[in-house]
């Protein structure tokens, strides 16, 4: 498998370098440019700033969502979280004025708009995995004699928390893809959102791949941890009979 | 062959259950009482096989034995002090052996035992002597995904034993399983019922033949028939086989023989009117 991807990783970078499109940052601008944001404007911060930002929001959403989720065992949370996912189809620039209004400017309003941005999806999700649940699951912890709570507890939300884990990495993805938005939103604090959004006004298309390599790059360490923290926190998960 | 046994106090009664569901009868007037059966050479527990057609109302049936929900009339009493049922009361296997994914075996089972409010030490050697018995004492470290379906339905059983001392219901145990994996599930259930005296087992089936093999009664669950010959809504039970009488019961090796036949085609015939 490491063979294929390196096989293919070399095909990509040769296709790059020898594209027809000559507008195209070869990757050795790219490289340079990369050097040049770092050293001399602030790359680093930025992207410090950009990466609390987003797991801010991230454990906001995390309590929200899975609150919201787990509560959709009662009847009367069903509909709330159905409007909830629903908000997935609204745009985040509509909503500007709104959460402007509400939350004021600045990092409250980037963090505001980026924890709604990725609530919608993460209850989408989380609420399919709870109502996915069968019968049968709460009818055995029930005759084990455990209450309602119990059930809720040992069920809903331990027997769930592997799949939340996957829903939470695919949320802190989406994150970094708003992040670039949300910053632009209000820039006053910098982060490689605006930054990327400042390089593009003035068409510095070098910088704007490095940038872009750079999110790409911190978003993949960032799944990496998280595919172990779900693996050292839930070992049964990825468990398979094995047969000898 | 003669073997001797009484019947003695009364196990498990359903006295007047009746059922509706949105507007349908789905269960009429259902009595019946499963009673201890004593033998004086060994431990004889019972086993009762539950058959009847599809949509005959035996999952609803199943729940209501096991106190998940409420029958609309009549009562469910059980062990020798007819106790009403409540959830716990009677340990309950469903077709898919549920257990906690995110626990080790013997993790399962010590939920349980807490559940069933023994002490920390207690629940461990509880559930110690209940892997040795149904031989899952290497297994007690290994989470339910690692197990084969066989130690999986051993782990669920003895998860419910943990709670419940003597009643277990089984919803088709034998369902997918191949003929090698039906013996092992028929030995299975033969071990429970001879480990207690008062371990009193309800197995609901399809499996004639294999319920021949297991059960000491068989109880066949249907509509009566109204003197048109029209089904009446709402089952109950319509034949009650005993296989002590007959000779079948408690004994190995019975399917090559002609009473295990006959028996049989008396069930299947039987079944087909329900």
């Amino acid at each position: 498998m490491k063979l294929i991807v390196g096989v293919q990783l070399t095909a990509a970078l040769l296709i790059w370098m020898g594209s027809p499109f000559a507008v195209l940052p070869r990757p050795p601008e790219v490289a340079r440019a990369l050097q040049r944001l770092w050293a001399e404007q602030g790359l680093g911060a930025d992207l410090i700033t950009s990466f609390q930002l987003n797991a801010q929001a991230l454990f906001v959403t995390l309590v929200i969502s899975l609150g919201l989720c787990y509560l959709t065992v009662l009847p009367f949370f069903c509909p709330l979280a159905s409007a909830v996912a629903k908000g997935r189809f609204l745009s985040l620039a509509g909503l500007t004025f709104v959460f402007t209004l509400v939350f004021g400017g600045g990092r409250p309003l980037k963090l505001s708009l980026l924890v709604f941005g990725m609530t919608v999806f993460f209850v989408t999700s989380m609420a399919a995995v709870v109502a996915e649940l069968p019968r049968a699951a709460f009818d055995h912890a029930r005759t084990l004699r455990m209450t309602e709570w119990q059930v809720v507890w040992e069920v809903v939300i331990l027997g769930t928390i592997d799949r939340a884990w996957e829903v939470l990495r695919q949320n802190a993805a989406i994150g970094w893809m708003m992040l670039t938005m949300v910053e632009g939103i209000a820039r006053a604090e910098g982060g490689v959102g605006a930054m990327l959004l400042n390089q593009e006004k003035h068409l510095r298309l070098a910088e704007v791949f490095a940038i872009q390599l750079l999110i790409l790059l911190v978003g993949l360490v960032q799944d990496y941890a998280l595919g172990i923290a779900r693996r050292i926190s839930c070992p049964y998960a990825d468990l398979k009979l094995e047969r000898k | 062959m003669t073997t001797a046994y009484e019947y003695r106090e009364t196990l498990l009664k359903v006295t007047g259950v009746s059922l509706i569901l949105g507007g349908q009868q789905i269960l009429r007037d259902l009595s019946f009482e499963i009673r201890n059966i004593h033998r004086p050479t060994q431990n004889q527990g019972q086993v009762v096989a539950l058959l009847g057609p599809s949509g005959m109302g035996k999952t609803r049936l199943f729940h209501i034995l096991a106190g998940l929900d409420p029958p609309d009339t009549g009562t469910v009493q059980v062990g020798p002090e007819g106790k009403p049922v409540q959830r716990g009361m009677v340990g309950v296997v469903a077709q898919s052996y549920p257990l906690f994914e995110h626990r080790t075996v013997l993790g399962n089972l010590l939920i349980a035992g807490r559940r069933a409010g023994l002490a920390t030490d207690q629940a461990r050697a509880k559930a110690n002597g209940l892997l040795q018995r149904f031989n899952l004492g290497a297994h007690g470290g290994k989470y339910p995904a690692q197990l084969s379906g066989g130690m999986r339905q051993r782990v669920a059983i003895s998860q419910q034993f943990m709670c419940s001392e003597h009643f277990l219901l089984m919803d088709e145990p034998f369902s997918g399983l191949d003929c090698v994996a039906i013996d092992e599930v028929i030995k299975l259930i033969g071990e429970v019922s001879t480990s207690d005296e008062l371990n009193t087992t309800v197995v609901v089936t399809h499996d004639i033949a294999a319920a021949i093999e297991i059960a000491d009664h068989i109880w066949l669950l249907g509509r009566d028939r109204d003197a048109g010959g029209n089904p009446v809504p709402g089952a109950r039970i319509q034949a009650n086989f005993d296989l002590i009488e007959r000779g079948l019961a408690w004994r190995d090796g019975i399917s090559g023989e002609p009473a295990f036949h006959e028996l049989l085609q008396e069930v299947r015939t039987r079944f087909a009117t329900l």
